[in-house]
């Protein structure tokens, strides 16, 4: 969009007011297109997983490639504050991993993930998980260039979770609600916070998950559309 | 906490512009937020007093105007202004957003905006006084 606006000639020292329209975060966002359009050309499927810490993503992350690991070729980058556990739980399945670990930042941006991309063989995949740094706020705010997002939530987290974390829903292409099997020990209803998703987001597909079960997982596959 | 990321792109798209513009000094700087941005004021304020230090922004006045979004309902084509943090229409913040029309989902327009849209800075006699947009 072009301002209309004046040419002023301005001498040395004087104050002027500069108009103009710069989104600041123009940069990430043109970084995650470039990563997106790296990957499509190769025919390669990303996926962005969010979700709270300890809420399950990289057990779910687990469980899918567990079950499609002869279908397809997975890669995962694993974005972690710190330590490499969360790669080394993937990686005894069986698939690369590259771990990214952001120091003191709480989410990963399209430039560490251009820089993770760079050490995997994209030509020999055709999934890539990115596991996010566990937080339900600020990734929310940096693409990454992944055709969908996954937000995985568990029971553990209390009943309003959803109500209280807005921001990270309405983006969000398939919702896990996990820890299901806990449910009743934590007197969580998963029915309200799926109603809560569906209220928030209706293009979201909420799923009741139980990594320590399996229940639900081939359902997630199915709403991701990998299966 | 991602606020201080954010103020560092702020910073260096201001950077950027002061070295195209040839300004020695920032007076003022003017920045739209959209209040869906999960950007906290105050935190991008103080962020922005550290980061601006020793730079010839150091010193000049953030000023941040915040932006409410629109909802829009492709059912029935209800279109209003909405402000995220009023409790009347969307208890707890924006849990809820059907279309106080006909009841179906709302879609959000806007209110993600992080935009520079004015800088307030001394300019070098042969300048000229705007930028063109981005």
């Amino acid at each position: 969009m072009t301002k209309p606006s004046d040419v002023i000639t301005a001498s040395e020292g004087e104050v002027f007011d500069v108009e103009l329209e710069v989104n600041i975060l123009k940069e990430n966002q043109r970084l995650a297109s470039e990563n997106k359009e790296r990957l499509h050309a190769l025919g390669v499927e990303a996926i962005d997983v969010m979700g709270s810490v300890g809420s399950g993503k990289t057990s779910l992350i687990k469980a899918v490639i567990s079950r499609l690991k002869k279908k397809h070729r997975f890669a995962v980058i694993e974005g972690d504050v710190t330590t490499t556990i969360d790669a080394d739980l993937i990686a005894s399945e069986g698939v690369p991993t590259v771990q990214v670990n952001t120091g003191k930042e709480c989410h990963l941006d399209a430039n560490l993930i251009k820089k993770a991309l760079d050490k995997v063989a994209l030509d020999k995949l055709d999934l890539i998980f990115i596991e996010n740094v566990g937080n339900l706020i600020c990734p929310a705010e940096f693409p990454l260039g992944a055709d969908k997002r996954l937000v995985v939530i568990s029971v553990t987290e209390g009943p309003y979770m959803v109500l209280k974390h807005p921001m990270m829903f309405l983006g969000a292409s398939v919702v896990a609600v996990n820890k299901v099997d806990l449910a009743e020990a934590m007197g969580v209803k998963p029915e309200k916070l799926m109603d809560d998703i569906a209220k928030l987001n209706p293009r979201a597909r909420a799923v009741p998950t139980s990594c320590k079960t399996g229940l639900g997982v081939d359902e997630v596959i199915r709403q991701l559309g990998i299966g | 906490m991602h606020e201080f990321t954010i103020t560092t792109y702020l910073v260096e798209a201001l950077l950027d512009l002061v070295k195209q513009k040839g300004s020695k000094q920032v007076l003022e700087v003017h920045l739209k937020v959209g209040k869906l941005r999960a950007l906290s004021v105050e935190q991008v304020k103080f962020s922005y007093g550290i980061l601006s230090k020793g730079t010839v922004l150091e010193g000049s006045n953030l000023i941040v105007e915040e932006a409410n979004g629109t909802i829009h309902c492709t059912t029935c084509n209800y279109r209003e202004e909405f402000n995220p943090e009023d409790p009347l229409l969307f208890h707890y913040g924006l849990p809820r957003l059907d279309c106080p029309n006909c009841g179906n989902p709302l879609s959000i327009e806007g209110g993600d905006e992080c935009t520079i849209t004015k800088v307030r800075m001394t300019l070098p006699s042969d300048a000229e006084g705007t930028v063109e947009a981005q």
